[in-house]
């Protein structure tokens, strides 16, 4: 009897799921229904940034896609004292002036403050902040709450319209970039970078950014647009984060390590090749034909897996590395290096710096001067 | 759609289901009960309290995931996905020269790693079956006799796309419907197509690197197919989104398709005898490779004498391909066979005429 009970007891729980997974036309319609509502909740906190001079990229485009400055990007207004975040990816241009348009119609000038190169996230400040429209209302998303496989939407006004782009999408990973992403197959594009990327509730999850684990590169990621795809920075427990971007001051930047290396083809760890001169690793007491063999107490073994290792530090950390010494300087010639009986292991402290800039690059958020 | 109905119910009801299960699982003792109630209990568990089904779907499938690295280029590893179809470490994924390395390896989501051995190979499905160690049961996807997966049916990828994965990260979740279920035009493309075979197309944008050998789940779990080697159309630059069905996965796995039964199911492959038969065409010479394919003149004694066909027609199609130019007709012309008829279309006027032809052999 029990097991009967059971059964129907089973059955009926049951049902309800069978009838969701099928695809009825009010289940379709309703689903519908709570993305227009989740995208109609959070357009109060939509900024349109508009820029005005600025040098224009080398090529013209970014991973071929855009030309930079044309068109308008977006980015999310933060609360009453007129902070704005939004991707560094909107500012290679180097824009002299930015305004913002809020949600209220109104357009205000803004400048640019702290910035983050290893999330692609900067502030900008409005200067005028009386009646900025209220976005208190608009909740965020523990990111300890999400799951793979949740709604995700990714809003952006970078297609021109006053009323945001919508793509629609779910929570692909978690975790991503050295931790400090998640993963959405929403289409995350130069339409949208800066703009927010929200659940089915209406509640902030992140920050849409380009971003690729391989690479920290200024516009990298930037090639995945439209490949199912694309990176948010989560925002809660971002709160620290923010702070210190609000300091105009602040630039973070990927830690940079400074070695050429190749996967050791006679055991474990990455065969130096050379090591940039100045560099962290080099500071550490990294020499070429060295071999790495952990770093953060991780064994490294590949290009991906000390990528992935990099990507949790950012410039001005320090963390342990263990590297094998297998020859030493002969003591007449400098460049000459020997095979030594016994390679030594040696642990160091490194101190991540960041990537050096290319000779061209000035700091994309500072302005050049007009005479 | 898929979580709507769930939407409205809050996390509380759903945690009070799951211990009333607890309880009554407690009470019962009839095996059978208990299993049925396993099989189903991902989605009662997970179906409740969050706006979605999949969340509970995704990580249930993690653990049957597994990524491969093998022979790369230069310092980058190669590598694509897989799935575990047994719990002795069978695993399924697809052809490519990263399979062809000194090592091949295999990792799965808890992060281990283990050399594979290659059991089987099928260039014309473009897949490979692996062997691991893993030295405890996995969990596995099962290979359904019956197709999963209807046109329009919500599915889930599971890839390691780009290899944004390593070692124990999981890998991403993708959503899309099923497009079509089809056959690909395999003439149609031949050279860029690797894959032979009846496919699932799907909507979700899983033809990356990396990411074939995913694997592709309807939303209750099963398995509707993997996701097929890079398909990548040289002349279009279009990429296809598809997966191998579950049942040409079974087939493959149960060794019950053989290489050479397999090419002929798509392309008659007669190497020997290709690029050896004629039709007595010629098509008009002036101009570029890109010009429509007319008839200049047509060779006494031919197939095409013999069907009549004259200066001046239009060649609009052969063998079931489109002919949209001379090099498209060269491409299709050198293909067939001597002696193995095949359909010409051709205009003539404002009249299509289709009739069948049979290539002799080259003198």
């Amino acid at each position: 009897m029990r097991k009967l009970l059971f059964i129907i007891f089973f059955f009926a729980f049951y049902s309800p799921i069978s009838d969701a997974l099928g695809q009825s036309a009010e289940t379709m319609q309703a689903t519908a229904q709570a993305f227009r509502a989740a995208v109609a909740s959070t357009e109060s906190m939509l900024v349109t940034i508009e820029s005005y001079g600025g040098v224009g990229t080398k090529q013209g485009k970014i991973g071929g896609i855009r030309k930079q400055g044309e068109g308008n990007t977006t980015g999310v207004l933060l609360g009453p004292d007129g902070f704005i975040i939004t991707s560094t990816f909107n500012f290679l241009t180097q824009p002299l002036i930015i305004t913002v348009v809020t949600s209220d119609g109104v357009r205000r000038v803004a400048r640019p403050i702290g910035r983050d190169d290893s999330r692609k996230i900067c502030l900008l400040k409005i200067e005028d902040t009386t009646d900025l429209p209220d976005v208190s209302d608009i909740e965020r998303v523990n990111v300890g709450d999400l799951r793979v496989g949740q709604w995700a939407l990714s809003l952006g006004v970078g297609y021109g319209d006053k009323s945001p782009a919508v793509s629609m999408g779910i929570i692909s990973a978690l975790n991503r970039i050295g931790g400090r992403a998640v993963q959405t197959d929403a289409n995350i594009s130069p339409a949208n970078y800066g703009g927010p990327l929200i659940d089915i509730q209406g509640r902030l999850i992140g920050i849409c950014v380009p971003l690729n684990p391989q690479s920290s590169a200024v516009a990298a990621g930037v090639e995945w647009y439209d490949s199912g795809i694309g990176f948010a920075i989560p925002l809660t427990q971002a709160d620290t984060l923010i702070e210190r971007l609000k300091d105009p001051e602040t630039r973070i930047h990927p830690a940079f390590l400074g070695v050429r290396s190749t996967p050791n083809t006679e055991g474990e760890g990455m065969f130096i090749e050379s090591v940039v001169p100045g560099s962290a690793a080099e500071n550490a007491g990294l020499e070429a034909q060295d071999i790495i063999l952990e770093l953060n107490e991780k064994n490294v073994s590949d290009m991906l897996t000390l990528k992935q290792i990099l990507n949790r530090f950012e410039s001005g950390t320090e963390t342990q590395i263990k590297f094998l010494r297998t020859t030493s300087r002969s003591d007449d010639e400098q460049e000459e290096r020997e095979e030594v009986q016994q390679p030594k292991e040696i642990t160091a402290t490194v101190r991540f710096l960041p990537p050096p800039k290319p000779k061209e690059d000035v700091d994309l958020l500072e302005p050049p001067k007009i005479r | 759609m898929l979580n709507r109905n769930q939407h409205n119910i809050k996390r509380s009801a759903s945690n009070s289901f799951a211990q009333s299960m607890g309880n009554s699982f407690r009470y019962l003792s009839f095996v059978a009960v208990v299993a049925t109630a396993l099989a189903c209990g991902c989605l009662i568990e997970n179906g409740f309290g969050q706006d979605n089904v999949l969340p509970g779907l995704i990580e249930r499938c993690q653990p049957k995931m597994a990524k491969i690295i093998g022979a790369g280029i230069g310092r980058v590893d190669g590598y694509a996905s897989g799935i575990v179809i047994g719990a002795d470490g069978l695993i399924l994924t697809s052809q490519g020269v990263f399979l062809d390395g000194r090592q091949v390896r295999v990792e799965l989501s808890d992060g281990g790693s283990y050399p594979a051995t290659i059991l089987r190979r099928n260039r014309t499905l473009q897949l490979a079956l692996l062997k691991i160690e893993p030295g405890r049961e996995l969990e596995y996807f099962k290979l359904s006799d019956q197709a999963i997966g209807k046109k329009g049916d919500w599915v889930v990828a599971i890839s390691n796309a780009f290899r944004v994965a390593n070692q124990s990260e999981p890998m991403s979740a993708m959503i899309g419907i099923i497009s079509l279920r089809s056959t690909i035009e395999a003439r149609l493309n031949d050279r860029d197509v690797a894959y032979q075979g009846p496919l699932v197309l799907i909507d979700a944008i899983t033809s990356n690197p990396g990411a074939s050998g995913g694997a592709v789940i309807n939303s209750q779990g099963q398995l509707v197919g993997m996701i097929g080697k890079l398909i990548n159309s040289s002349q279009t630059n279009i990429r296809i989104n598809y997966a191998v069905p579950n049942t040409t996965l079974k087939q493959f796995v149960d060794d019950k398709i053989n290489e050479a039964e397999s090419a002929n199911l798509s392309a008659s492959d007669d190497t020997k005898l290709a690029g050896q038969a004629d039709l007595g065409i010629v098509l008009f010479a002036v101009g570029s490779r890109n010009d429509p394919a007319y008839i200049d003149r047509v060779r006494r004694g031919t197939p095409a004498a013999k069907l009549r066909l004259k200066p001046d027609d239009l060649i609009v199609a052969l063998d079931g391909v489109q002919i949209g130019s001379v090099q498209e007709y060269q491409k299709v012309a050198d293909r067939l066979v001597p002696g193995v008829e095949v359909s010409i279309v051709f205009k003539r006027g404002s009249e299509l005429k289709r009739m069948e032809i049979t290539p002799q052999i080259k003198k």
